[in-house]
């Protein structure tokens, strides 16, 4: 870690840090994160405060979408040890001024939106759900392509994978080491009979949200599953293994909506008289 | 007709509208960031020489419209799809009644469609009847997720909407076009949920239900649902622009269309004036599937696919006879105002010769 982060009186965070624990929030429709999607305007650092700027493709981003990268930014950034206070500034949105205070102030989305029918948990579990899904076809494409057939896959349990840690919210030392491409690990297929080795990266991506959506925790849990979360049938593997492909063109086109929203809306603001 | 290699395909726009976004008729400010967002969506997907300025952007006008649907022969018909945010727009922004000034002016060349919303009730079925009785309207376009006053939006499957869908069969309005994509203030409702197709389109199998911009959001769902409801079908308004700047994405939109739903249930929108047909159907039409597409998903966007996806398959759900069309538009108002005549003089017939 450097320097900036060592015991002194007033210990600031590091800017790579905060960027860091930013990079772990995704938008929850796309599945990717905010940093790599650019809607990160600034981060300010002073002593213990830290403040992060968004801006979102359109006005119009569903208001739950953008409460829960807010709430996601603010509880990312708030778990560095140097951190004391977080404020999260959504700009150019039709709901900034609700999303701002009660981000800021911890209130819940019912509480910051008297107007709304409810909370939000029900649309970032079905959100959660679509991005494990996609997130399954990687995994499921990574073990094809070292060999396994059909029927090995739909049978594989937790335990059947070796050398993949769960990772902890809130442990610093892992930032940013865990894609590295070249890592691998070893299933085990046919009863443990062999082990083949495969990418980490996919199937640990998959694992995280498969947790999150707490389909597979116990080591006797079946690794995949339907978009409905059910154990696979070995005959529509096929079927299963399409829904997923589906999921993921779902999300990426969703992601040229808006990156496309994104342009044309910057075009716009910083440039009015084009009009 | 558009040319395609020598050959013809008739083009029916599924989806226009003609809206008036003039800041007179804007009542809240919502209905200011509503067109401020369809123009983003304009700009992104139009080719950089063929963009409207905001200012035309707010109010065409018929002549206009006419010109760019037909003028060049891009489109042969096309189908009125009313927005009323009766909310947001003194006048609305694109009501049954103002779509009905082109409609009744040009009826060979036009659909003119209606609308309800349940949360009308008894006002809704009578206004519904008279939208029958006065236009003949052949199908519906709904808006599930528009806010009004406190509800934030209805579902097809609610039991007020089964029976409006009940009294659409009985009155013989067929095409229930659900708008399940982009959408207004959805707060924490998932307002693009396409979830409540698959019951509706399950109860009135004597319907048909296209599903607007392809859910896109939903994709995923929507094809799921669409795989077991053979009355659902896919409407590429807003999926239909990626071919232009996009046709990697385009190929790979379309391709799981075309896997998932057939060649017989995606119909072609531009969505007019979001984006125009004038430049739009050659986009689409000249589209290719990436050979990658091509063998992952074993589909083809050939001659017989585009004539069908372009106007075939939507003819077929509202009974347009494509061949009198052709004969009837050699010397229509609108083929003598633009000299279109030539294009509809071939005997040759449109379908079936490949």
């Amino acid at each position: 870690m450097s320097g900036t982060e060592s015991d002194g009186a007033t210990p600031e965070p590091a800017r790579a840090a905060v960027r860091d624990r930013l990079d772990r929030v995704t938008d929850p429709e796309l599945d990717r994160s905010i940093v790599e999607l650019d809607y990160v305007d600034g981060i300010e650092i002073d002593g213990g405060r830290v403040g992060v700027d968004l801006t979102l493709p359109t006005a119009w981003c569903s208001p739950a979408f953008a409460w829960m990268m807010a709430v996601d930014a603010r509880d990312e950034v708030e778990s560095l040890s140097a951190v004391d206070e977080v404020r999260i500034t959504l700009r150019e949105h039709m709901h900034e001024t609700e999303i701002n205070r009660g981000v800021n102030e911890g209130l819940s989305f019912a509480e910051s939106f008297p107007d709304a029918d409810g909370d939000v948990a029900a649309v970032r579990a079905e959100l959660d759900e679509k991005a494990r899904v996609a997130r399954q076809y990687d995994a499921v494409e990574a073990l094809l392509e070292a060999g396994l057939d059909a029927d090995s896959i739909v049978d594989l349990r937790l335990r059947d994978v070796d050398g993949l840690e769960p990772t902890e919210a809130g442990d610093e030392e892992v930032v940013g080491e865990s894609g590295d491409s070249d890592e691998t690990v070893a299933v085990y297929v046919r009863d443990r009979s062999f082990a083949v080795s495969v990418p980490a990266d996919p199937l640990e991506r998959y694992l995280e949200k498969a947790r999150e959506t707490d389909l597979v925790s116990d080591p006797d849990d079946v690794l995949f599953r339907t978009p409905e979360g059910e154990p696979i049938e070995a005959d529509s593997f096929d079927l299963v293994h399409q829904r997923g492909r589906l999921a993921q063109v779902n999300m990426s086109s969703q992601g040229g909506i808006c990156d496309g929203l994104r342009e044309a809306r910057e075009g716009r603001l910083e440039d009015p008289a084009d009009d | 007709m558009y040319q395609h290699n020598g050959e013809e395909i008739f083009v029916i726009d599924g989806h226009v509208h003609l809206w008036d976004a003039t800041e007179e008729n804007i009542k809240h400010e919502g209905g200011e960031e509503f067109i401020q967002c369809f123009y983003d969506y304009h700009t992104t997907f139009t080719p950089d020489d063929r963009q409207w300025s905001i200012d035309e952007y707010r109010e065409y006008g018929a002549d206009r419209m006419v010109e760019d649907l037909f003028g060049n022969a891009a489109a042969d018909m096309a189908i009125f799809q009313p927005t009323y945010l009766t909310d947001f727009y003194e006048d609305g922004f694109n009501t049954t009644e103002q779509n009905a000034e082109l409609a009744t002016e040009y009826p060979e060349r036009f659909v003119l469609n209606g609308t309800f919303d349940p949360r009308d009730g008894e006002e809704g079925l009578e206004y519904l009847e008279e939208l029958h009785e006065t236009y003949d309207v052949p199908g519906v376009k709904l808006y599930t997720a528009e806010w009004r006053g406190e509800s934030k939006g209805w579902r097809l499957d609610d039991e007020e909407a089964f029976e409006f869908l009940e009294k659409c069969s009985e009155l013989g309005i067929e095409n229930i076009h659900a708008h399940k994509g982009p959408t207004i203030r959805p707060l924490n409702r998932d307002a693009f949920d396409v979830a409540d197709i698959d019951d509706a389109a399950s109860s009135f199998p004597e319907l048909n239900f296209v599903v607007e911009h392809v859910g896109l959001p939903r994709l995923d769902d929507f094809c799921w649902i669409a795989t077991q409801e053979s009355n659902v079908y896919g409407g590429l308004a807003v999926a239909a622009p990626f071919a232009q700047n996009r046709p990697g994405k385009f190929s790979e939109i379309l391709s799981e269309l075309l896997w998932w739903l057939g060649e017989d249930r995606v119909v072609f929108g531009s969505d007019y004036a979001i984006w125009n047909p004038d430049w739009l159907v050659e986009e689409v039409i000249e589209a290719e599937l990436t050979q990658e597409h091509r063998a992952e998903y074993g589909v083809e966007w050939d001659l017989e696919t585009k004539r069908k996806v372009m106007g075939e398959n939507i003819a077929d759900l509202y009974d347009i006879d494509i061949e009198e069309k052709r004969r009837a538009f050699r010397n229509d108002e609108i083929s003598r105002e633009f000299g279109l005549g030539d294009h509809y003089a071939s005997e040759e017939p449109a379908a079936a010769d490949d």
